[in-house]
């Protein structure tokens, strides 16, 4: 069953990120993306990373795709003519195939991690209950520095993109 | 984690311990209410109400110097008290004042909204303000962040000019990059350092203490290498240090001159107290030494050869300082190179800082009452027939200067020679021939300035239309600051006192 769902999740990933990269529409490739993490998260869940799945669909899927989504449609564009082909991408792009499969192949030939490493590992931080403990005892602090963050960045929005009528009179 | 656990962890927050920036961070949220409250023809005092606010806090800072807390950590480890950050603190707060005073003359010259300016600079004080206190990576990262986020706002705050939106583009291309490599490098250090298989792993390998007793347990380790050099380059870009200057040019000159003046003094220092804290003697990658010395010891000889010979043609002082801002990062570096060895260097890397607080904040003082309504437009022709029109602002400009490029016995000269006998006893020979050849150089381009400044008579074109901004007459405030940073050059380099006293040295 393990072995199944993760080939079948390992393939959906791929293919869906083939996709991201083929796909000549913006609109279809972001959510050819979308798929392609919701497929990741499905294998941290087969991994028992529960938190971790939650977190890769809330905010790659949820945020940063729907964010991707809005200025894809913002611009408009339109899928350019193909372009043509010179020698030099080309070439860096054969390269780049090169050492990907590279990597691959001596990763799946030598890549073994010592095994009592992995079976003796604490599964810390793997529980939601224990991140938001953590996250409003220990971490208080940054969490808190991150909600300046976030109020200086809306202040920044607005302050570079709204249109200020009679400024004139602030001084 | 039961619940006693979480209660104690939760009891370790020691909210008092950090009032200055709990102060700054509530005078922010309270010029924003002032904002809303107040009716618009009384909008003036809110810049009254945030410089008020910051001399409060630092004079409570004062006089809370030799807190109870100095050498205890809390937020359970989070921050460490230190004498040093209590004078990193003073230093972010004596620049945000001074960064306040100089965005009242440039934002009175613009159609644009007023009050988030002090709002965020105040806001970035804070975080900087902890990161010289961090004692935890991911603390690092998150105020980092903030601080970096606000200076994006910042540098593209004048939003009518394309030089400042292209000005804060760059950086936020640049920074955010810079960001990611910081980021993969904490990352490395974390997953190594937790690897169960090492000796000495820990699973709270962010935190300093944790990390560095890791790090002595492995002493090659090649994936703590990896992460340590990728800490390294983007802490590099935070100080501009060459090959990381690339953005520092165009941004310094598309900001806002008091923006500046802020990236320029409080960013760079902030970016040396990371470094300090991560290659001092005591510091954190202390075991990998072999690893960031000539790391450190290349960027620094490369950042004073680039600083010095590129600011050389510059005609755009705003391009000038920044590029001799990147000669002072090498300068800078250098001390931090002489840090790994002797605990001197440390005490000479704060004074440097503040000799190039009170030299920088003079010249970007001239700058701002010499600027018009273009701001990225300050050329040196500008600054002719200076010494006739208004004396005060000339000899302002001639002692920031004459203490950037290190002339006796300005406190700019005391600073470069601390480092430069720092790094003599440190043993980094040739590193000092180097600056000692950029310092030479500097004092060319230095001298250009206060020679135009001086000796140069300025003779408006031929068709009538004078190109030259008007400039802004000195105000009571800012004369008293500009006079008093003036004093403090020539003060500082008679008397280093302080300096050695704050400090106590480990």
């Amino acid at each position: 069953m393990g072995t199944f769902l993760f080939n079948v999740l390992a393939i959906f990933t791929l293919v869906t990120a083939v996709g991201v990269v083929v796909n000549r529409n913006a609109v279809n490739a972001s959510m050819c993306l979308l798929l392609s993490l919701v497929g990741v998260a499905g294998l941290f869940v087969g991994l028992q990373a529960y938190l971790l799945a939650f977190l890769l669909l809330l905010v790659y899927a949820g945020a940063i795709v729907a964010l991707f989504l809005f200025i894809v449609m913002l611009l408009d564009t339109k899928g350019d003519a193909r372009p043509t082909l010179h020698k030099l991408p080309v070439a860096a792009r054969v390269l780049a195939v090169g050492l990907v499969g590279l990597g691959v192949v001596s990763f799946v030939a030598q890549g073994k991690l010592p095994e009592p490493a992995i079976g003796n590992a604490p599964a810390v931080g793997a529980t939601l209950k224990l991140y938001a403990y953590q996250l409003f005892s220990t971490y208080l602090l940054p969490v808190q520095i991150l909600g300046f963050l976030l109020l200086i960045a809306m202040l920044g929005v607005i302050v570079l993109s709204k249109r200020f009528e009679g400024l004139e009179d602030i001084k | 984690m039961n619940l006693e656990a979480v209660k104690l962890a939760a009891a370790d927050n020691l909210w008092s311990a950090l009032f200055p920036e709990l102060m700054l961070a509530g005078l922010a949220l309270l010029l924003l209410v002032l904002e809303i409250v107040l009716p618009k023809k009384h909008h003036v005092v809110i810049p009254d109400v945030a410089s008020a606010g910051l001399l409060g806090t630092l004079i409570g800072l004062f006089v809370n110097w030799n807190s109870s807390l100095i050498g205890a950590e809390t937020f359970n480890g989070l921050i460490h008290h230190t004498h040093q950050g209590q004078m990193m603190r003073a230093f972010f707060m004596i620049c945000a004042l001074l960064v306040c005073q100089l965005g009242r003359l440039t934002l009175a010259r613009q159609l644009m909204p007023k009050i988030e300016f002090y709002h965020i600079v105040l806001v970035v004080t804070a975080a900087m303000m902890l990161l010289a206190q961090s004692n935890h990576l991911l603390m690092l990262f998150v105020v980092l962040e903030t601080l970096t986020i606000g200076l994006y706002i910042l540098v593209s705050y004048h939003r009518t000019s394309t030089a400042s939106l292209e000005a804060g583009l760059k950086y936020l291309v640049m920074g955010a990059l810079s960001s990611g490599i910081l980021l993969f490098g904490i990352v490395l250090l974390y997953g190594v350092a937790g690897n169960p298989a090492l000796p000495a792993h820990s699973d709270n390998a962010m935190y300093y203490p944790e990390l560095t007793r890791f790090l002595e347990g492995n002493r090659d380790n090649f994936v703590a290498s990896l992460g340590i050099v990728l800490v390294l380059v983007g802490v590099g870009f935070k100080i501009g240090a060459f090959p990381f200057q690339i953005w520092v040019p165009d941004v310094y000159q598309g900001a806002p001159t008091p923006v500046t003046a802020f990236l320029a003094v409080a960013s760079k220092a902030a970016g040396f107290a990371v470094l300090m804290a991560l290659c001092g003697k005591h510091g954190v990658f202390a075991a990998y030494q072999s690893l960031t010395t000539p790391v450190l010891t290349v960027m620094a000889a490369a950042t004073i050869i680039f600083g010095n010979l590129s600011a050389l043609t510059q005609h755009n002082v705003k391009r000038l300082i920044g590029l001799s801002g990147v000669s002072h990062a090498g300068f800078l570096l250098l001390g931090v190179v002489a840090s790994a060895t002797s605990v001197l260097a440390t005490n000479a890397i704060y004074f440097y800082l503040f000799a190039y607080l009170i030299a920088s904040f003079a010249v970007f003082g001239v700058m701002t009452h010499l600027a018009g309504a273009d701001d990225s437009d300050q050329d040196l022709d500008h600054y002719a027939g200076l010494a006739k029109d208004s004396p005060f602002l000339a000899g302002v400009l001639a002692i920031g200067l004459g203490s950037l490029a290190g002339i006796p016995p300005l406190a700019g000269f005391m600073g470069k020679f601390l480092v430069f006998v720092a790094a003599y006893q440190s043993g980094a020979r040739w590193l000092l021939a180097i600056a000692a050849a950029g310092v030479v150089v500097s004092i060319f381009y230095y001298f250009g300035w206060i020679k135009a400044a001086f000796f140069e008579t300025w003779t408006p074109p031929a068709d009538g239309a004078p190109t030259r901004p008007a400039r802004t007459p000195v105000t009571w405030v800012t004369g008293f600051a500009l006079g008093f940073l003036a004093l403090a050059s020539v003060f500082f380099g008679f008397y280093q006192g302080p300096f050695g006293q704050f400090l106590t040295l480990k």
